[in-house]
């Protein structure tokens, strides 16, 4: 069950981490023509992603909290006994991103609600961050998820 | 509370929650313990039972709850200003930044 659930939480991390970076490609580097492969890209609306957005990062978040104690008992205690501090360590730091992501998630409904002007800096900074934070997590989870292999263990 | 309130509110919480957050995780202030080796659950900070500890879940829930707190406290002083939007995000990036410092122990060994 918990490999069926690891499994799930990467695919969908892997649904929101295109999603996120999608939206923060069309906030930072917009176009308005749709001719050719990276113009598609950046065309595309925004506002559209959000509500995928909360609710995949909720869903990855509560996964990744539900499978969190077998990395606790099983996984670090490994990784500790292998000094592979480094590894730990970015796992920490992905804990916390997740956590400030998970604070950050209704400022980032409230900037991407309706289009306000005194707003915009705000919605542009909350994605980056939120896109940051995924792609973060994303790389040090697949890394963890590997280690064996990485380090030949 | 109405939605103009709410609005206004909303990057109190999320820096309050950041902060709060980065303080609970240093100061280790968890409203509860979860052990998962045997699968139960503590009020506040417990020490090891059997197996590691895990406070991340009590970080959380102090977290949102002192939030909350700070968002409705912060009310009354935000009600002719606009919404302080910079502040939902400038307080978080900040914390991210303090993370990188606070963890580098775990490269250095």
């Amino acid at each position: 069950m918990s490999t069926f659930l690891l499994i799930l939480h990467g695919l969908l991390a892997v649904a929101l981490l295109g999603s996120i970076t999608h939206q923060a490609v069309a906030v930072v580097w917009p176009a308005r023509s749709k001719a050719g492969f990276v113009n598609a890209y950046r065309s595309v609306s925004s506002r559209a992603y959000v509500n995928a957005n909360i609710v995949l990062f909720l869903v990855v978040a509560s996964l990744g909290g539900y499978i969190y104690p077998i990395y606790r008992v099983w996984v670090r205690t490994y990784m500790e006994n292998a000094r592979l501090f480094p590894a730990v360590g970015s796992f920490e730091i992905k804990e916390q991103f997740i956590a400030i992501g998970l604070g950050m998630l209704p400022l980032y409904w409230l900037v991407w609600r309706r289009p306000d002007p005194a707003s915009a800096s705000a919605r542009t900074a909350v994605t980056l961050m939120f896109c940051f934070i995924v792609w973060f997590a994303f790389i040090v989870g697949h890394i963890l998820n590997n280690i064996r292999g990485f380090f030949g263990l | 509370m109405n939605n103009n309130q709410i609005e206004k509110i909303i990057p109190v919480f999320s820096a309050a929650f950041a902060l709060i957050y980065i303080v609970s995780v240093e100061m280790n202030w968890a409203l509860f313990t979860y052990h998962p080796k045997i699968k139960q659950w503590g009020w506040l900070v417990e020490p090891a039972r059997d197996g590691p500890p895990m406070y991340w879940y009590g970080w959380l829930v102090t977290s949102t709850l002192g939030a909350a707190a700070a968002s409705v406290i912060a009310l009354p002083l935000l009600k002719n200003r606009p919404t302080p939007y910079w502040l939902g995000w400038v307080v978080p990036l900040l914390v991210i930044l303090s993370v990188f410092y606070l963890f580098r122990d775990w490269f250095l060994r």
